[in-house]
């Protein structure tokens, strides 16, 4: 708490006024927060009830026979994110690199924006590219392999990729400008050149700030529905047999959000255990998003805790 | 302090109104298939009479039936039978089906399923196909090429009226792992964009130029392809009706649109857009 100078009276009543709207809003924020996580809890009941953590570990989800299992869909979220990351994590930090540590001011200010500008883009446009090109583009691409269609895996991660890029890349941005310019000056002064000092100093000092762009950007992938679901293939139960196989990224898949973006959450209105099953997805996806996010967060904060 | 209040004041006022402005649309939700027509209908109306109405295919059938039993529209599109399971499942809803055309829903292949010579398939190959034992176009008369079956997601009226048709009763259709497809436009494209493709769709999305509606092999070896005189003379077995839902009676707004819908003006709408029209006595279930 700091304490200013004594106030007069009326300014001091105007402060309280003012905190006590911005407290009053923090915590309508932090109820909306909870009463989500209450309501997916809540209607959720009968699926546990039903299924308990065989709705967890369950590798099949047929709703007409009352069998529901998350885990395909919890591996295509994780495939797809990762292969997001994959795609978006070299390219937007090496982006980054270079905005932050080789143009100008002007120049950097130029290409952030432009690259921040990718991210105002809404996303079913970049599914309609996806449709239109990248399905194409990979089902050519991936023909060795013999995929049935371009709808697999890796193409709903390469379109993701593309869409995290800019929330990336401008996080990686600040991360690395955040560092202070004695240590570029010091670096130099010491007989580094230019790139050992983009790699040994800047670079390693903005580890953290680096990792956050990252986990922030697969807190967006995670949530993204409908650019994935137009080329996913939304093909249930795609359990691999072998975990590390790289083969199911080239067949379709279904994740947490493009089941839940489908129209079996229609059919499952009015029935108890069916609507269950799919606020216990909610509610799945929403702790994976949750869990990543603070993460991500805590690094941010490490970050900005020692700039 | 007086400052806030004024601006509190602003903001409540604005918001009001904005209440009162969105207050009585007309809001349509379901089927893509009958969406172009009552889009057309409702621009119409829009332009001559000022109503505003908002339509939308969130969730094909199934999602229009949901949005009108939750009263989150006031009419529901949708393009198979009303079923009982629809009335036990919103009791409360007294759901009024009004027909408003007939259609077919066909088998589409891509053109190079259809040049490789596959124009018609039975029932058993269908189901074959369907539950993954007949894998290859070869096996059917065509050339090499795995099959690549789009199913329409469950709760699409296509889906429902093709599941009655193989199997009598969507609830005894097999439990398979395919790949989904929701909208007819998302059907049309990625068969027309895969090769070895199939999917159901409405016969009349089917433009013969990037998909193909394969004719249908009946029991006597007979093949009826889905055209609209073969649904209106009953032959072509998946024919189906396409109507509009209302909680109750129409009244108002919902009355202006569906007795423009049924008027010769709607019905011409119904005809333009390859549908049968309801005049043409259609003898579809």
């Amino acid at each position: 708490m700091i304490e200013a100078a004594p106030l007069p009276a009326i300014r001091r009543r105007r402060w309280e006024l003012t905190r006590l709207l911005s407290m009053g809003f923090a915590s309508l924020a932090a109820l909306a927060f909870l009463g989500m996580l209450a309501l997916f809890a809540v209607q959720s009941l009968p699926i546990w009830r039903h299924a308990g953590m065989d709705f967890l570990l369950g590798e099949s989800w047929f709703f007409r026979a009352q069998r529901f299992g998350v885990l395909p869909m919890v591996y295509g979220t994780l495939a797809v994110s990762a292969v997001a990351l994959l795609t978006a994590a070299p390219l937007g930090i090496g982006a980054a690199l270079l905005t932050a540590e080789v143009l100008p001011r002007r120049g950097r200010l130029a290409i952030k924006t432009a690259i921040e500008l990718l991210a105002g883009i809404p996303s079913v446009v970049y599914g309609l590219l996806g449709v239109l090109l990248l399905r194409n583009w990979m089902h050519r691409l991936l023909s060795p392999w013999e995929p049935l269609s371009g709808d697999t895996l890796l193409t709903g991660g390469v379109l993701l990729g593309v869409m995290v890029l800019p929330t990336i890349m401008t996080l990686a941005d600040d991360a690395l400008s955040g560092i202070p310019a004695a240590q570029r000056l010091a670096a130099r002064a010491l007989g580094l050149n230019r790139a050992e000092t983009a790699f040994r100093i800047s670079l390693r000092q903005a580890l953290p700030g680096l990792a956050s762009a990252v986990l922030l950007g697969l807190g967006r992938a995670l949530g993204e529905t409908i650019a994935v679901f137009l080329v996913i293939g939304r093909q249930d139960n795609q359990w691999p047999q072998r975990l590390l196989s790289l083969q199911p990224l080239t067949g379709a898949g279904q994740t947490l959000t493009t089941k839940l973006g489908g129209s079996e959450t229609f059919l499952a209105y009015g029935d108890l255990l069916h609507w269950g099953a799919m606020m216990g997805l909610s509610l799945v996806l929403f702790g994976v998003v949750a869990l990543v996010n603070l993460a991500g967060a805590r690094l941010a904060m490490r970050r900005d805790g020692r700039a | 302090m007086l400052r806030t209040g004024k601006l509190l004041l602003t903001f409540g006022c604005l918001l009001a109104a904005g209440l009162a402005f969105a207050a009585k649309p007309l809001r349509i939700n379901g089927s893509t298939t009958v969406n172009p027509v009552v889009a057309e209908a409702a621009e119409i109306l829009r332009a001559e009479r000022g109503l505003t109405i908002h339509v939308d295919t969130q969730g094909g059938s199934s999602g229009g039936i949901a949005a009108l039993g939750d009263g989150r529209a006031e009419i529901a599109m949708i393009s198979r039978p009303l079923e009982d399971e629809d009335r036990t499942r919103y009791p409360k809803a007294h759901f009024q089906p009004i027909r408003i055309g007939s259609d077919a829903v066909a088998l589409v292949v891509s053109r190079d399923v259809w040049v490789g010579g596959v124009h018609s398939l039975s029932k058993a190959e269908v189901q074959g196909i369907y539950e993954g034992r007949i894998r290859s176009w070869r096996e059917l008369g065509g050339s090499e090429r795995r099959i690549v079956f789009f199913n329409k997601e469950p709760g699409r009226g296509t889906w429902e009226v093709f599941a009655h048709w193989a199997y009598g009763d969507p609830q005894k259709a097999p439990l398979v792992n395919l790949p989904e497809v929701g909208a007819n436009e998302e059907a049309l494209n990625k068969v027309a964009s895969t090769q070895g493709a199939i999917s159901q769709l409405s016969s009349s999305w089917a433009d013969g130029k990037r998909v193909f509606a394969l004719g249908i092999k009946k029991e006597d070896g007979k093949v009826v392809q889905p055209a609209l005189t073969a649904v209106r003379d009953g032959s072509y077995p998946l024919a189906r009706p396409l109507q509009v839902v209302t909680d109750g009676p129409p009244r108002g707004e919902s009355k202006a649109l569906v007795d423009f819908l049924l008027s010769p003006r709607g019905q011409a709408l119904v005809e333009k857009h390859g549908y049968l029209a309801v005049s043409g006595k259609a003898a579809a279930r």
